[in-house]
């Protein structure tokens, strides 16, 4: 017995930060040495806080409002003072990639963190639970898998009405964040239903602990590894389902300066003025690259054996 | 088989309940009175009672939703408030168009996934693995839109339309209509790009999952065994290794199917094919929620039937799926 708790301690505690006394090297450490070693993923997480830090301070990095237009100065081809251009309202093509990194960064991220925050107990109550729980949550999982998730996306968006500033982005948010959740929802189960019949499991429930310190103390923390790398390359396909809603016209509304709605604008002008269409695109593009290329080093990082 | 397929046909009617409820739920939560918007000026309380009275508005919501499907499954899909045509005639007259975008943007994903799995997973870790796979994480992360414009670029605008940029030619014997053009020639030019688009961020995908599956399987006995007896590389690489990599494949392929539909709409809005994403959008845009409706079940419904014939592919394919 003292044996199966020794053990039920070290695993449980490996995943999240262990105490620095731990005599092995935490897999944290293992994995953010593993992870420095791969070119490719420094590369996408230095991206990704640069493009984080543009999103943040762009009030103060973006050369001119993103929505001021100036009938002056339609149609300029990149120059000193507008290094990307203007549009056809004569909107400076910088600052509307700098401010419309908040729209596609603002989704990207929090649509996962409110996908995982849903999915997440699901998982662990249908995956603890089972039986009828697990019928319960896995067919609500089915409802939203039986739609292609770019349509479920645009009927959510037609429900909420799209909207532009504040409003808008919550709404795409949601949209983009409920559609995901079945990805959450699943990894988890999958993952508890394997540990619940570790051996050490069986020890908690032999002591006598409550399911709820049993399911966040020792099943909790093992689920987590796979959770954050998928929650990673999430972001690279949240961001890709926003840029798409954008894109349709279903997703944020101008005047919020939006990738997704830039590149569909200025699409019309492609014969004379393709840069305009092909600088919201290569900033999806790259952001999307990146966050793929840091989760991918996450992955390799965490289970090497997967590379 | 016979069973197997029984048993699949009667799973897909719990989903396509689910389809029309949450349809339906749509066309409840949209804003607006559709009495008001239909008496529009000449609105007045005594005819809205009674118009609301004739559509069945003033019922209970339930006794509304089984009108509203007994009238879906004799067929009657609505009008069309802007220009008053009937919906299920002009989704269907759509649909080919979409369906034919996805297959050749699915056969596409094969040319690409298959020869570029093969060689990233015999030559693992040198410089054709590397591009493979460097090739594939940037097939993963272009949108498909994005990709589409590019291809505009190249193939269009600077080759002086050698592709067309926008439009539809129809494939010979499909034509909706008198006034559309239809030739074999004209169909491939105008859907390769689409299809391109599309099909590319499929193949990167398929690319890294069967050089993962190829890696697995050459390091397998069998294979060892098919080379000892002296057997060339090419027929070991390519019938004992490939059939069984192929199968996992084949599952992913199944589940890209959601993304292909999706990805669908959104190139057909950018090349300004008339398919049922163009449909669909234009309806929302133009707020015409009977044809946003018609969109919306069809394409949800081609879904479930389109993963059906997967699945049967599939389990043609590998025996094992039908027992279990």
């Amino acid at each position: 017995m003292k044996r199966f708790l020794l053990t039920a301690v070290a695993v449980g505690e490996a995943v999240p930060a262990a105490p620095a006394k731990a005599r092995s090297e935490t897999l944290w450490a293992q994995t953010s040495r593993r992870l420095k070693r791969s070119n490719t993923a420094v590369f996408g997480l230095l991206v990704v806080v640069a493009l984080i830090l543009v999103a943040a301070f762009a009030d103060v990095l973006a050369p001119y409002s993103a929505t001021d237009t100036n009938p002056n100065a339609m149609f300029q081809m990149p120059n000193s003072q507008h290094l990307l251009g203007t549009d056809q309202l004569g909107r400076d093509m910088l600052s509307r990639i700098i401010y419309g990194s908040r729209v596609s960064l603002t989704v990207g991220l929090s649509s996962v963190v409110l996908a995982v925050f849903i999915g997440l107990p699901l998982g662990l109550i249908a995956g603890y639970y089972g039986r009828l729980y697990d019928t319960l949550v896995m067919r609500a999982m089915d409802v939203i898998l039986s739609f292609p998730v770019i349509l479920l996306a645009i009927i959510i968006m037609v429900m909420f009405t799209p909207t532009d500033g504040f409003w808008g982005i919550i709404k795409v948010t949601m949209a983009v964040a409920i559609v995901r959740i079945p990805i959450y929802a699943r990894l988890v189960r999958g993952s508890v239903l394997s540990i619940k019949e570790k051996e050490y499991i069986e020890a908690c429930h032999a002591l006598g602990q409550r399911d709820v310190k049993v399911l966040l103390k020792h099943i909790l923390p093992n689920c987590l590894a796979p959770l954050i790398v998928a929650g990673t390359l999430s972001v690279a396909t949240a961001i890709i389902v926003e840029a798409s809603l954008s894109f349709l016209g279903v997703g944020i509304q101008p005047p919020t300066p939006s990738w997704g709605w830039d590149l569909k604008a200025n699409v019309a002008w492609i014969q004379d003025n393709a840069w305009l269409a092909l600088a919201p695109g290569f900033a999806i593009f790259i952001t999307v690259l990146s966050f793929n290329l840091f989760g991918d080093g996450l992955r390799d990082a965490l289970d090497p054996r997967l590379k | 088989m016979r069973d197997y397929i029984i048993k699949r046909l009667f799973q897909m009617i719990p989903t396509i309940i689910v389809i029309t409820l949450v349809v339906f739920a749509m066309m409840q939560a949209i804003p607006g009175d559709p009495i008001i918007s239909l008496l529009g000026d000449a609105y007045d309380e005594e005819d809205a009672e009674k118009l609301r009275g004739e559509y069945g508005l003033n019922k209970p919501i339930y006794v509304q939703y089984f009108r509203w499907v007994s009238k879906l499954m004799r067929g009657d899909w609505g009008e069309s408030i802007l220009s008053g045509r009937s919906i299920l005639n002009d989704v269907l007259i759509r649909l080919p168009v979409t369906i034919e975008l996805i297959i050749v943007a699915m056969i596409v994903a094969l040319i690409i996934a298959i020869p570029a799995g093969i060689i990233a997973a015999i030559r693992q870790n040198t410089w054709g693995d590397y591009t493979a796979m460097s090739t594939a994480m940037i097939g993963i992360s272009i949108p498909d839109f994005f990709l589409g414009v590019l291809l505009l670029l190249l193939f269009s605008i600077s080759m002086n339309g050698f592709l067309p940029s926008s439009g539809w030619v129809y494939l010979p014997g499909t034509c909706p209509s008198v006034v559309c053009e239809a030739s074999w020639w004209g169909n491939f030019k105008h859907v390769v790009m689409p299809a391109i688009a599309l099909g590319v961020g499929r193949a990167a995908i398929l690319t890294r999952l069967l050089r993962a599956s190829m890696l697995e399987i050459i390091r397998m006995e069998y294979v060892t065994t098919a080379r000892a007896k002296g057997l060339g590389e090419r027929l070991v690489i390519l019938k004992h290794a490939l059939k069984n990599a192929l199968i996992p494949t084949v599952t992913i392929m199944g589940l890209q199917i959601g993304f292909l539909i999706g990805g669908a709409i959104v190139v057909e809005t950018l090349f300004a094919i008339p398919g049922l994403g163009t449909y669909g959008i234009n309806a929302i845009i133009a707020r015409d929620y009977q044809q946003v409706q018609g969109f919306i079940l069809l394409v949800a419904i081609s879904f479930v039937v389109l993963n059906f014939l997967v699945d049967l592919v599939y389990s043609f394919l590998d025996p094992r799926i039908r027992y279990n």
